[in-house]
């Protein structure tokens, strides 16, 4: 146990290691971004975990959905993934909130970073205008060959829901892969641990990601 | 100059990734798209824009980081040093 963390406290020391310990973090969404970004915050040790989501596992999820399995088809998504986080982090504190993200969404207290992982622009403006000033939100998206992280902090940054202004949601599924989702997750997941540890990269900037060409760009907002 | 930045998957529709024009006076977004499309061999208004010429909505248009849509749309002027960036997000997740 003592060992779990020695790899990465080699790389960002005791300090960070020890904010890290002291998070709490909200997961919007646990499908292809969220899954890999709780797995990814667990095995790193974050405090706590607040994951939220409503949905049933079903089959298309599981090309890249990390957290599930075949045995888990119709399952409550959030059990599953609880379960799972568990089984690699018992230190880990996971709390479920099996809900949509509407306008009645509630932030819980105690959570001064947010992971935006949701499938939809609706639920992710419901999910900022929830927010208390000063909260670090990460938003990722991705779309085909093509994804996008940011970080924005409530009331200091231009709001996402300005940002995307307009913008519609395409009509049916989403294409996706289980390479395409786990690297915006992943940059998701490196923005978090530096945003815990107070040195967010991509504050007010986007991280574009060419998926299919496996290229990065940077758009200031 | 006026510089134009083509993000995701506009920038791999037209193979690139910037462009500069001169600042023409009283020159809006709209004009600067037509003017854009002059200078680059692919065709990509029908990205961004409907048969009537209005904003399709799949892509943000910024100037100078600010979504047309807060100021004045297609109407935004632009001027000489202004950055217009073209942005399609990826919405799933």
């Amino acid at each position: 146990m003592a060992d779990r963390y020695k790899r990465q406290v080699a790389l960002w020391g005791k300090e960070s290691q020890q904010q890290l310990e002291t998070a709490e973090v909200l997961i919007a969404g646990v499908g292809g971004l969220g899954a890999a970004v709780a797995e990814l915050l667990t095995r790193a040790g974050v405090g706590k975990l607040t994951l939220v989501d409503n949905g049933l596992v079903d089959w298309p999820d599981l090309n890249r959905q990390l957290l599930y399995c075949e045995a888990d088809i119709g399952r409550s998504k959030l059990q599953v993934a609880a379960r799972q986080l568990r089984r690699i982090n018992s230190k880990v504190k996971i709390d479920l909130l099996e809900q949509q993200i509407n306008p009645s969404f509630i932030c819980p207290p105690g959570i001064s970073i947010v992971a935006d992982c949701l499938d939809n622009y609706a639920s992710r403006f419901h999910l900022e205008a929830a927010l208390p000033d000063e909260t670090y939100l990460v938003h990722g998206g991705i779309e085909g060959n093509q994804g996008q992280v940011i970080t924005l902090q409530k009331g200091k940054s231009q709001p996402l829901a300005d940002i995307f202004s307009g913008i519609q949601q395409p009509s049916g599924e989403i294409p996706v892969s289980g390479p395409g989702a786990t690297t915006i997750a992943g940059y998701m997941a490196s923005e978090l641990i530096n945003t815990i540890c107070g040195k967010p990269q991509l504050l007010n900037r986007f991280l574009i990601v060419g998926l299919g060409d496996l290229h990065l760009d940077f758009l200031k907002v | 100059m006026v510089k134009i930045q083509f993000y995701s998957l506009i920038r791999l529709l037209l193979k690139q990734d910037k462009l500069e024009l001169p600042p023409c006076e009283n020159e809006q977004v709209g004009q600067l798209l037509q003017r854009a499309q002059q200078k680059i061999a692919t065709p990509f208004l029908h990205k961004l824009l409907d048969d009537q010429g209005d904003l399709l909505l799949g892509t943000i248009i910024m100037v100078n980081r600010r979504n047309i849509l807060h100021l004045q749309k297609l109407q935004t002027p632009v001027h000489d040093g202004d950055v217009v960036a073209f942005f399609p997000p990826g919405a799933g997740g």
